[in-house]
Formats: C-alpha cells, structure tokens, sequence
C-alpha cells in the first residue's frame, strides 16, 4: 500500500467490465489501476485523496475539476512535473510522485545537491 | 504549418458534429482536443463507457457511437492531447502537441471549446475531497470510480440532481443535496411543462432520491469544509435570495467528499484570444461570444457551436455542430444554402424551447446573484497562487480595477490562469463599485490560453532545472 492509500473512501463501482490491470508505482508503493482509466481515477480508487502540497503554504490540494481545466490536481509523472493526473492516462511501469510546490522532494533533494556541487 | 479546410477545436458533441458535416462534404479537417480520447464532458470515455465489441461506443447513447467515429474518417485528423495556447495571426493556431508546438492553417475555424464549472470559494474549498459537480460525474459515468463514500451535494442547478443520482448509483452515501436557489416548482411548472423530457428527467432524479431517503434542502448551501489533509465534515446553512447566510442556523455533517456544482460557465479564452467580440449574457454563463445566424463570430472565418459559446446543452451542442459543419462546406464551395437552411430549422426550434424551459427554470429557481457571502478573510479565492479574499478586498479597497488587482496580487496569473477565480474577483470589484461585473473591463487573455512547455514551443528538449530553488519572501 502506498502512503496516504485508504480502501475505506474511494472505490470503484461495481458492474463495470474493466480493461487490463496493472499497477502504478507510486511515492515508492504500489496502487492498482486498469486500461482506459486516468492516474486520478486510479488514486481516488484507492483512496488517495491529496496529491500534491502547495509551494506558499504548504497545503494538500487534490482532485478538483477532474476535466483539466483547474491545474490542481498536478503531480510528477515519469520524472515530469506538473502533469496534469485528471486527462493522463494510467499506463503499465508509470511512476507517479507527490508534488511539493514545483517538483518532488526528492527531486529537491537531488537539485539542492546539484547546485550545491555547481 | 499544418493546413486544413478546416479547424475544429474541442472533441465534444459540438466539435464531433462539425466534423462529421465537414467531412461529410469532402472537406479536409483537423480536429485538436485537450484530452487524450474524443467525447468531451458528455461523452467522456473510460472503463465504464466501454461497449462490448471493443469499439468505440457509449452504453449511455447510441448517437455517441456515430459522433465518435467521426475521428476514424479519412479526411479527419484527429489529434488527442494538443493545447491550442495562441492565435498569432489570421486563420491560424499554434498548438503543442506531443511534445512539439505547431501551426495549423485554415480556411475556417470552428471552436468548439465546451464549458466547465464555475467556482465558488468558501472556506476549506481547497481540501481534497471537495469536487465539482462536472468532475465528479466525469469520474463516475466514465471512469466507474467514486471520489468517496460519503458525499454532500451543494451549490445550485438541476446538474446537483444529476450528480446525486450518479453518486448513489455506484454506491455512495448521498447525506444531503443543498440548493441554494429558494425552489417555486408550481408557478414554473407550466414554462417546465413546454420540455416535457427534461421535466420528466428532473423528476424520476428528485423522486429516486426521495425514494432513498436523500434530504434536498433548497435555500441552503454549503458554507465550510473542514478537515486537516482532506474533507472530514462540511458546514451547511441557510441562505436567502440576496446571498445572506443565516449562520446561527448552521449544521454539520460528517463526509468525506463535498461535490459542488454551481453552474457552468463558457470557455471562452480562445475566442477572446482570437479577438471576437463578447457580451454578457448571464443566464448563458456570463460572457458569450456574438455570433450571426450561420453560428459566426465577429471575426470572419470563426465559428463558434456548443456550450462555449453559451451554456445550452448535449442537444442543442450537435445542432450548432452540424450547422458549424454545414456552412463551413457552403464556404469552401462544398455544400449549398439550401442544406445550410434546413439545418437551420430544427436548431431554431431547439433553442426557441430550451430559451422557454430556461425561463421555467429561472422563474422556479433564482440563486442568489452571487456567492461573496461565503467568503471569510483567510478563504482563498486564487488557488494557483493562493490568494485569500483578506488580499484582493486591500486590493480592491484602493479603488483599483480588475488588470491592477491581478498585477499587485498576481492573482488570475496561475496556472489555470483565471478560470477558478477571475468571476469572483470581477464580483469583488463590481460590488465595490457598485456595478454589474459586465459594466467592468475584463483582462485581455494573453497567450498562452493554457500552459504549455518552453520546450514544446521551441521544439527542443531543454536542459532539466539546475540549481537550488530561490525561495520567495
């Protein structure tokens, strides 16, 4: 299970013939996902409610407009920042971080040393 | 530069419709949409739209499946995934798309943009777990995938109805639909009566959800969320038709999820970009590009059809399609007058009926005209840039007009770029002046209409970021 992963909240319907299953890697840990669905969807399946942490007050933001429009629910897919989760399409090996303000703090890590090295 | 007979942007019922008549007449189209599969918000496609033989389909809509085909026609391109970001010149977009900018080039362009739904700030509507009433049906007609378990319903409209029902059928508990529009069902009923289907629709929706025991309070609202990472309880209260909150009334209830639909409002940031003349229309949405009888805007060559370019619905949004589709074939020496004029008809008709079943609506449900009341000094109003309503008021105190409050708050400047809260700022302003926000002046869009990569736009991978990130006082 993946951090911030509550079976208790999200879900899926029942009734619905899914296509293939697979697994996200995500902040390290695992979530399922199947063919045709959005990273959001699969997250909010899981129950995975905030996905990134605003970059001034540090606060959790998530699924808002889950059409692309609003930009909130952001988070770092295959290394890219600022992919939007709502319209990019969950696909098998797709590794999805937790962003922090602009990037993910791993990354901030790795940037931080970068330019400490510089 | 990419040429086409003609550009359809936006993938939904009006840019599919547009398509299908265009290419129909043996016209060259492109067709760019944002999204990684065609559909639009109405017909979305995900694992729960899925038809048994495999093709692209809808179970909710046999139309959807002829509409949807439209992006396997020879002489259709379609492209998923492009952002339209400039119009730098006549008849022309530059658009990104898989990682490249492009140009396309034609002789008539056809917006198809759709709508998406308006914000309202109040406190705690940032957490996660509070959701738009079009994302939410989104997640649960498409996707099959419930956003929790626990749902309150509020904000104003028959899309709350909708979304209810949606939520309980996948197996959701609905604890409550707050409307804040005071509903007069019997005076209105005869207006209603004028769409029996839609009548009939909003009726089995407010039945089942009677029969389930579903408490719908009109003259209510939604005034908080609260929770730490995310929603844990939201505040409802009363609300009059000024907006007035009656807070000594206010209830809470335990939820995980807070779904608020407070109507929809046109996406008109490339028809603006592109330099067509707009008027306020407020039951449409707020601003609407002008359009003449054959659905063209001010500029010559635009075409605008569907939701963007006023709210009107699936129905009237494959009319304006086909008609958009239609006389871009009469332009381009394809297709005659006479088609043109008898698929005029039956969209006069259309929108005559749905203009008398919006008057019905009206007459039965006024929602307060706006929502300021719902704001508290800390609320934020500019998610992006995390703006709270404490801010733009110091702002606007000083008498400044809506481009200067932008400029010293940066608010609007995010990445959604004013779509989430450029209304309730002009609201702002316009109260504090003592206007109608139509009587204000708008901000000019500026490209680019939505992010787009520095990379993609100069058609190189750049560099990664080095270097340690400055922070901001």
């Amino acid at each position: 299970m993946s951090p911030g992963v509550s079976p208790r909240r999200g879900g899926r319907a029942a009734g619905v013939a899914r296509g293939e299953a697979f697994e996200l890697r995500v902040d390290g840990g695992r979530v399922p996902a199947h063919a045709g669905e959005t990273v959001a969807a699969a997250l909010l399946a899981a129950g995975r409610r905030a996905l990134r942490w605003t970059a001034g007050r540090g606060e959790p933001r998530g699924v808002y407009c889950a059409m692309g429009v609003c930009g909130e629910c952001i988070m770092v897919v295959d290394g890219e920042p600022g992919v939007r989760t709502c319209v990019t399409l969950a696909a098998p090996g797709m590794t999805v971080q937790t962003q922090h303000g602009w990037t993910a703090p791993e990354a901030d890590d790795a940037t931080a040393r970068a330019g400490g090295a510089a | 530069m990419i040429t086409a007979d003609v550009a359809v942007v936006g993938a939904g019922p009006a840019g599919l419709a547009a398509a299908a008549e265009a290419a129909r007449h043996g016209l060259s189209v492109t067709l760019l949409d944002d999204n990684p599969l065609p559909g639009g918000q109405y017909y979305r496609q995900g694992p729960a739209t899925r038809v048994p033989d495999g093709n692209r389909g809808h179970p909710r809509d046999a139309r959807a499946r002829e509409l949807l085909s439209v992006v396997d026609h020879p002489r259709v391109t379609f492209l998923a995934g492009a952002v339209v970001w400039a119009a730098p010149e006549a008849r022309t977009l530059a658009f990104s798309h898989a990682g490249r900018g492009h140009r396309l080039r034609a002789e008539v362009i056809v917006i198809a943009a759709g709508a998406s739904d308006r914000a309202v700030p109040f406190p705690g509507w940032t957490l996660p777990g509070v959701l738009t009433a079009g994302g939410a049906q989104n997640l649960l007609k498409s996707q099959g995938v419930l956003p929790g378990r626990r749902a309150l319903v509020a904000g104003t409209g028959p899309l709350l109805l909708v979304v209810a029902d949606s939520l309980r059928r996948a197996g959701a508990t609905v604890v409550e639909v707050v409307e804040a529009a005071p509903i007069r069902a019997w005076q209105a009923l005869p207006r209603l009566a004028l769409a029996p289907g839609l009548l009939r629709r909003g009726l089995a929706y407010r039945l089942g959800l009677q029969r389930a025991r579903v408490p719908f309070r009109p003259g209510h609202t939604v005034i908080e969320a609260r929770g730490r990472d995310e929603v844990a309880e939201a505040v409802v209260a009363p609300i009059d038709g000024d907006g007035r909150v009656d807070r000594a009334r206010a209830r809470t209830l335990a939820v995980d999820t807070v779904v608020v639909g407070f109507g929809l409002v046109p996406s008109t940031e490339l028809t603006r970009l592109l330099g067509c003349r707009h008027e306020w229309q407020r039951a449409r949405g707020g601003w609407i590009p002008w359009r003449s009888a054959e659905l063209e805007t001010s500029v010559p060559g635009v075409l605008v059809a569907g939701d963007g370019a006023g709210i009107g619905g699936v129905e009237t949004a494959v009319l304006e399609g086909r008609l958009a589709g239609l006389v871009a074939a009469e332009r381009l020496g394809r297709g005659t007058g006479a088609e043109v004029g008898a698929a005029r008809g039956p969209l006069r008709r259309r929108l005559r009926r749905l203009a008398r079943f919006r008057e019905g609506i009206e007459a039965m449900h006024r929602p307060p005209p706006t929502f300021l009341s719902l704001l508290t000094p800390e609320t934020t109003v500019c998610r992006c840039e995390e703006i709270t309503a404490e801010q733009l008021d110091a702002a606007v105190a000083r008498g400044l007009p809506i481009d200067a409050v932008k400029a010293h708050t940066r608010a609007t400047m995010g990445r959604c770029q004013g779509r989430n809260c450029l209304g309730t700022l002009a609201d702002l302003v316009a109260r504090a002046r003592g206007c109608g926000p139509a009587d204000l002046a708008w901000p000019r869009p500026r490209p680019p209409a939505r992010p787009v990569r520095l990379g993609d736009l100069l058609g190189e991978d750049l560099p990664p970021a080095s270097g340690p990130e400055l922070a901001l006082p």
